[in-house]
């Protein structure tokens, strides 16, 4: 691992029970600190299995993972505290404000409630959400509850970012606020995983992107250099188009 | 321990969020327990104290039956309706009345039935002082038959008991008209008139205690029996909301976002636990009130508890464990709500039955018993038996008490170990 990389998959196989085909095959992947780095795949390609393995929420059938220098086997809970993780589900609790989802995600990061109050309302302020602080999460809209759970991984100041389809469902005003938020993040230095079906953004977000499918990475580089190195393609949609097919994925 | 306290705030928040679920969890066993105790309160009242509807035609109208109808009256146990007249009419209305369910018994007295025993006496004292009886005319024995007649659905305990009070009464009867006449003939062989009547009381009489320490007798009764069985049925029940918490947790993706954050399941687990362990013994606090103050008013009997508070708290505390052990594992285990809730509840009413909260374990076949050992609400009432029928102390209680509680590591185990090798599939 060298010192630009932040994350080293090498030989990642996730073999689900009672399935023959591995979910994830044979992956090996090198995330440099710093950039935001796009993983996409049609459904079911293994790229939430992946990011799932990075999380420590499964464990994979073989193959080594490196983050920030721990080995994600032995350090799980080293890493836990040097990663935010963003979910596709709105990982939060309905009855509760956007305050008090917040105040029992930061808390349980063990960050203190002077120092967790500050940031909670930062936050909120930064998302447009401050003045609903504290309403609870079911009256939000779709697209208030994706930016409060995004925040629910930010309150610790992660320095490794995990996003899986975090704007998935937003319009295009939230999905703006959200795509603005994250540079400004990267900007600080926060490194992220991102993906999304949403080619759009990807483009717009990643300096480097994987395309992935049935579980292997097909490509991997810049958006621009990928999309050069295919005349027919004029956008990163006809190039995931060329790569993975245009007939339907429904398993 | 942050991590506890923050837990515990969430989940006291959300419970206190869902005020018409909170209004169910303490209610409805509330309502559970009044009604069970209402219901079984005629099982467990002393048959003496229930009244069994009798009709007694008395076609004799001679000492013997006038001596039965009072002695009757006398047990206690019976409302005793009478008909003297003599038509042979009124044994084919009384037969019938008994068939509507109007009486559950049907007695008939035929007519000359204390001639009959009468005769039956004077025969056997003649085979035995022939020279007092030289003077008197032979006589020819009769029969003396009572019919009785039940109602149909009148449960066998009653007709035995009925049967068995009736023929210790007949005998009663008999005794006294052998008594009289040989009473009469010793009178005529001394000249005396001795004026001695049979006693009216038995001579050998019983007297029943429960072998409690407690000082007032306590014996158990409805509410005794059910408060404590139905708080724990309550309890266990609670295993269905607490499972559906896990699970709505789960399938929302809050659970993953926690697997994401360095805190333990065991934390999670535990926050949830304590706040359910708190409901639990609100609930059985409140069912506990209603047994002092509610159903005396409803007619049941007061439930005397001991103040042997130390001893309750202890006994409350681990079947709220227990309880609370049961619903983190099967909402762990369960892949859904419906499973849950389904397994949840129908385990819940078996642990319930075999444990004795329906019917007391002493009642059940012998293999039952055995089972029932295996069954955390029998570690519970007998917990609760100990401190409301035996005067128990907390160091009496702690066996049972110590049960519970493994029982709850138990299913914390099973449902740390459930969770790490799902994580692994």
């Amino acid at each position: 691992m060298d010192d630009k990389s932040i994350v080293e998959i090498r030989d990642l196989i996730k073999r689900y029970n009672g399935r023959l085909e591995p979910a994830v095959d044979n992956i090996s992947l090198e995330i440099h600190k710093g950039e935001i780095f796009g993983l996409i795949g049609p459904n079911g390609a293994g790229k939430t299995t992946t990011l799932m393995i990075l999380c420590g929420l499964l464990k994979p059938t073989s193959g080594n993972i490196r983050i920030n220098g721990s080995d994600l086997s032995h350090d799980l809970n080293l890493i836990k505290k040097f990663i935010g993780v963003v979910s596709q589900e709105i990982a939060l609790y309905e009855k509760l404000t956007a305050y008090e989802n917040l105040y029992y995600f930061g808390r349980l990061f063990n960050i203190n409630k002077k120092e967790l109050n500050p940031v909670i309302d930062a936050l909120l302020n930064r998302m447009g959400l401050f003045k609903y602080k504290n309403e609870m999460i079911g009256k939000f809209s779709g697209g208030m509850k994706r930016r409060i759970n995004i925040l629910a991984g930010l309150l610790h100041n992660p320095k490794l970012l995990i996003l899986d389809e975090p704007s998935t469902g937003c319009d295009v005003q939230s999905r703006n606020v959200i795509r603005e938020y994250l540079l400004e993040l990267n900007a600080t230095g926060t490194t992220m995983i991102y993906t999304s079906h949403l080619m759009d953004d990807v483009e717009k977000l990643c300096s480097r992107i994987s395309i992935i499918d049935y579980g292997k990475i097909i490509l991997t580089g810049t958006p621009a250099g990928l999309i050069s190195l295919h005349p027919e393609c004029t956008s990163l949609e006809d190039l995931f188009l060329i790569s993975t097919g245009r007939y339907l994925r429904d398993k | 321990m942050k991590k506890l306290f923050v837990s515990i705030y969430k989940e006291s928040l959300l419970l206190l969020r869902d005020i018409e679920g909170l209004i169910l969890v303490f209610f409805m066993p509330l309502c559970l327990v009044v009604v069970m105790a209402l219901l079984q309160h005629r099982t467990f009242q002393n048959l003496e104290e229930t009244k069994i509807p009798v009709i007694i035609v008395d076609h004799d109208n001679n000492a013997l039956g006038t001596a039965f109808r009072n002695g009757i009256r006398k047990f206690g146990m019976f409302e005793v309706t009478e008909i003297t007249d003599t038509n042979p009419n009124t044994i084919i209305e009384a037969r019938r009345n008994v068939a509507e369910g109007k009486f559950q018994i049907g007695i008939v007295i035929p007519e000359n039935t204390t001639n009959a025993i009468k005769t039956r006496v004077l025969d056997l004292v003649r085979k035995q002082l022939p020279l007092s009886f030289e003077s008197q005319n032979q006589t020819q024995a009769g029969e003396a038959v009572i019919s009785l007649f039940f109602d149909p659905i009148t449960k066998p305990s009653f007709r035995d008991l009925a049967q068995s009070k009736l023929n210790e009464f007949a005998s009663w009867t008999e005794t006294r008209i052998i008594f009289q006449t040989y009473s009469k003939i010793i009178d005529s062989f001394t000249g005396k008139s001795t004026d001695i009547s049979y006693p009216d009381e038995p001579i050998i009489t019983y007297s029943e205690d429960s072998v409690s320490e407690y000082t007032g007798g306590l014996t158990p009764n409805a509410v005794q029996h059910n408060v404590p069985a139905w708080t724990l049925f309550g309890m266990f029940l609670i295993c269905i909301p607490i499972a559906g918490n896990i699970i709505k947790e789960r399938n929302d993706g809050c659970m993953a976002r926690l697997k994401t954050i360095p805190v333990s399941y065991l934390g999670i687990m535990s926050g949830k636990t304590f706040v359910f362990i708190v409901i639990c013994m609100l609930q059985a606090a409140l069912i506990i009130l209603a047994g002092i103050f509610i159903m005396p008013l409803l007619g049941l009997p007061k439930l005397v508890i001991n103040h042997n508070w130390g001893a309750l708290f202890t006994i409350t505390l681990s079947s709220a464990f227990a309880a609370c052990g049961y619903g983190v594992a099967i909402g762990t285990i369960a892949s859904s709500y419906t499973q849950a809730a389904t397994f949840g509840s129908v385990s819940t009413v078996i642990l319930a039955a075999i444990g004795g909260v329906w019917i007391p374990v002493m009642v059940m076949p012998e293999i039952m018993r055995h089972i029932s050992e295996f069954s955390p609400m029998n570690w519970g009432i007998r917990g609760y038996y100990d401190v409301f029928l035996r005067n128990s102390g907390t160091i009496e209680i702690l066996p049972a008490a110590f049960r519970l509680f493994i029982f709850y590591i138990i299913c914390t185990l099973t449902s740390l170990y459930f969770r790490k090798y799902s994580s692994s599939k």
